[in-house]
């Protein structure tokens, strides 16, 4: 009886997730990532769809691309978004778990300090590889 | 087998015992993510047929984390607060996948010799999920120790902010009862809250957990 239970909560948790996946305010990109030269010069790769919804209404800000090593669940990159959220120079964080890239908006008197945001993603449990500034506007 | 007797532990070295509550982390079972990150707090509720318990921690750094818990021991029938920490000893982050390996540990208010210690350790992907674990518990009823695998699989990959779900299977043995004990159970998390819900037809185990 338990187990049938557990089958049951099973298809109706897959439902939901569906649901959750036509209507839900995240949204969701299958990557299709382009070559983008960033404020020092160098080619980054970004997914340029996802990109202009990010910034989509921004302006006065700086946007800085992180690539991450170990973000592979969701529940434990919770504190990604709280950390950098508690800079009050922080206008805007996305997360996205299938390329393992973070996008944040800092506003532009924001020194980019590459170091800290590394220590930041460190202090959360994943590993930052590379941080670039891909955009100022 | 990890294996340190009362009287070696205790014996006349306050040290190794001090030893034992800042380096090992004691446990009741495998912990999704025994450590926050730096900042961090999480609460945690869990029942299963053995105890019920209500476990607070922080964590002052992604490395370690400190907390209290109180237990209902179902099986020794005590009541009594852990006082728990577990240390990160090594964490492998990929592309793809994260790997951990903690230390744990846990003294009772009870008395000084009711204490746990152990280890454990998972490696994730965003379809793949594998742990276990192994307990040293000492108590004042009788010392015995627990071992556990888990082993999960993710039936669609969830975006960031989507619903999660995990169906998994547990394999726990301890020696009072010595026999493997195996079972399905379904994990599902959304922003800061996870649960989880598992049965071998006789018996719930539940676990839910906030973080914040």
């Amino acid at each position: 009886m338990r187990y049938l239970i557990v089958l049951i909560i099973f298809p109706m948790n897959l439902l939901l997730a569906n649901t959750h996946h036509d209507h839900g305010s995240h949204m969701h990109h299958e990557g299709h990532e382009h070559v983008h030269k960033s404020v020092d010069g160098t080619n980054t790769q970004i997914d340029e769809s996802k990109y202009n919804d990010f910034i989509a209404g921004m302006s006065d800000a700086k946007i800085v691309k992180v690539d991450v090593k170990g973000m592979v669940c969701d529940f434990c990159a919770r504190g990604i978004e709280k950390t950098f959220y508690q800079d009050k120079l922080v206008k805007k964080v996305d997360v996205d778990l299938s390329t393992g890239k973070v996008l944040i908006a800092y506003k532009s008197d924001k020194k980019i300090n590459t170091d800290e945001i590394k220590n930041i993603f460190l202090d959360n449990g994943q590993t930052a590889t590379n941080v670039v500034i891909i955009m100022e506007l | 087998m990890i294996s340190i007797s009362q009287n070696n532990l205790l014996g006349s070295n306050p040290c190794k015992l001090l030893f034992i509550i800042i380096c090992f982390n004691i446990s009741n079972n495998i912990d999704a993510r025994p450590i926050s990150w730096s900042g961090g707090s999480t609460i945690m509720y869990k029942s299963n047929f053995m105890m019920t318990s209500y476990y607070y921690h922080y964590s002052p750094s992604y490395k370690y984390s400190l907390g209290l818990e109180y237990i209902d021991d179902k099986h020794f029938d005590e009541k009594y607060v852990n006082f728990r920490t577990t240390y990160l000893l090594n964490r492998i982050n990929t592309d793809n996948s994260q790997g951990n390996l903690y230390l744990t540990g846990s003294l009772s208010s009870e008395s000084s010799s009711h204490y746990n210690y152990g280890f454990h350790g998972d490696w994730e992907t965003r379809r793949i999920f594998t742990s276990f674990s192994f307990i040293d518990k000492n108590t004042n009823v009788r010392d015995y120790n627990e071992s556990e695998l888990q082993l999960g699989i993710a039936p669609y990959k969830g975006e960031y902010n989507d619903l999660h779900t995990w169906i998994m299977l547990k394999s726990k043995r301890d020696t009072i009862n010595d026999q493997w004990d195996t079972y399905p159970f379904i994990k599902l998390f959304k922003g800061d809250f996870l649960i989880e819900i598992g049965t071998d037809n006789s018996h719930w185990d539940i676990h839910y957990m906030m973080r914040f």
